[in-house]
């Protein structure tokens, strides 16, 4: 048996974007076994928001537990005080938050990306593609007032309406940003460099991504068809806005890289849908109920599934609320893609695992 | 959400004959406080169109370990793991200091009585 070593990489390390640590045991260069640790950011959000503030301020607190994905927080949290409350939202304002939620997938998939590129060693791709996604980033700005950390979905609806001026301006922007997508696409799917980096890099069988209960891009791009928006359409009717299915096979970093390429096309689909058909209606069901009971929702943030529990008792306050984030459930695949690889490979892994600590820890 | 009552002595035995890897996605565990009591709860959904939520639950007392269902879903060891950290439940194989520093005070969403 060759010689074993121990590297750890983290919590912080130039190759991460999150604060987590891994330690890897390695023979000749390839990773044999890795442990995982994530405890360096819980931050009592959960607590905080079953002690320190009411139900309905509850909505902006859970929109920082993540910068990237607060709109899939703030919605997912929204929909389970809603059913708590028991009370429906307004069409239109089902059709805004779809179509925040799209935005938010294109910034952050062209984020992961980027960092898969730059952790590749092909840094003018990295250039590229955050060039690219500003676009998103305005439109954002432009629909919710903020870059990130939107306070757009709210209890009973959503707290702004979307300007046609503002519509216009999305629909240009998505036609001029096509064409860049298809050249992002032409050089992650053919540069050969990239794909020697990436092709069977941190790879997982379908049949591993159901054994760890693996989520989003990560389990669609290992075959397994697992999307929140395919499963539930009784809070938001995604089926109705063009939402299609994307999966790959080989479930590598290439995959992966595939999957959220496809994605992008799909999200524009769905907003231009969204924009053609928006219902005329108000924003939000006003309600003076009290949250009483239990309840879940599940949503598809840009890296998977995002689960929301709540428990109210006809107060103000919660008497407790849970968040599961997405790279929550694919710690466990997370710490066994690795094994097989190259050492030299696993920045570029991690990074196409677009892991959110943020959410994770709360 | 379909619930379903279970006793820690019963669990595993339930669990196994519920949850098919193929058909089914386990999510995460929780933990509420009932009175003196906590009820811990395993959430499960499935990959069918339209899915639906279960969610198997146990009453336990606050020093009673509940048996892990490692051997059963692989990687519910990540949820265990949060659990004992975050609301001080023992778990059967599973030592603290994964999503707080090992040193942390124990139970940090459990209520101050």
């Amino acid at each position: 048996m060759a010689k074993q070593y121990e590297i750890p990489i983290g919590a912080q390390h130039i190759s991460l974007l999150e604060p987590l640590h891994f330690k890897f045991t390695t023979e000749n260069e390839k990773i044999v076994a890795t442990e995982a640790n994530v405890y360096y950011v819980h931050r009592g959000i959960e607590q905080a928001c079953c002690s320190k503030f009411k139900f309905r301020q509850v909505s902006f607190v859970v929109g920082r537990v993540c910068g990237l994905c607060s709109i899939s927080h703030t919605t997912a949290y929204s929909q389970v005080a809603e059913k708590l409350l028991k009370i429906e939202i307004p069409l239109r304002a089902k059709y805004l938050r779809m179509l925040v939620i799209e935005l938010d997938r294109i910034h952050s998939h062209l984020l992961c990306l980027s960092h898969v590129a730059e952790n590749s060693g092909f840094e003018a791709l990295f250039m590229k593609t955050m060039q690219y996604r500003e676009f998103s980033m305005e439109l954002l700005e432009a629909v919710c007032g903020n870059r990130i950390q939107y306070d757009f979905s709210i209890v009973g609806g959503v707290a702004r309406d979307l300007k046609p001026q503002v519509a216009q301006s999305i629909m240009e922007r998505l036609k001029k940003f096509i064409p860049q997508l298809d050249e992002l696409m032409d050089i992650y799917k053919n540069n050969w460099t990239l794909s020697l980096k990436n092709k069977g890099a941190g790879a997982i069988t379908k049949e591993d991504a159901m054994r760890l209960n693996v989520v989003g891009p990560f389990a669609r791009a290992a075959g397994l068809a697992v999307d929140v928006r395919n499963e539930t359409e009784d809070l938001l009717p995604w089926k109705e806005v063009g939402f299609e299915m994307v999966t790959e096979t080989t479930g590598d970093v290439y995959a992966r890289n595939m999957v959220r390429l496809r994605e992008l096309y799909v999200s524009i689909r769905i907003i231009e849908n969204i924009i053609n058909g928006l219902p005329e209606s108000a924003l939000v069901t006003e309600t003076k109920a009290f949250p009483d009971g239990e309840a879940t929702v599940r949503l598809e943030a840009p890296r998977g599934e995002l689960f929301y529990y709540a428990k109210g008792n006809k107060t103000q306050v919660l008497e407790r609320l849970k968040i599961k984030a997405p790279t929550f459930s694919n710690v466990a695949a997370m710490t066994e893609a690795f094994t097989g690889n190259e050492y030299g490979s696993a920045p570029a892994i991690i990074a196409s695992y677009d892991p959110c600590l943020s959410c994770t820890a709360r | 959400m379909k619930k379903i009552e279970t006793t820690l002595l019963n669990l595993k035995n339930d669990i196994a004959a519920f949850y098919k890897p193929d058909l089914h996605h386990f999510m995460v565990m929780n933990a509420v406080e009932v009175g003196d009591k906590i009820e811990v709860q395993w959430f499960f959904s499935d990959y069918a169109h339209p899915c639906e939520t279960t969610c198997f639950f146990a009453l336990i007392s606050p020093h009673e370990e509940i048996p892990s269902i490692k051997d059963i879903v692989v990687s519910a060891w990540v949820a265990e793991a949060e659990l004992v950290d975050l609301m001080n439940i023992k778990v059967e194989n599973t030592q603290k200091g994964f999503v707080l520093e090992p040193d942390f005070e124990s139970g940090p969403l459990r209520k101050k009585k």
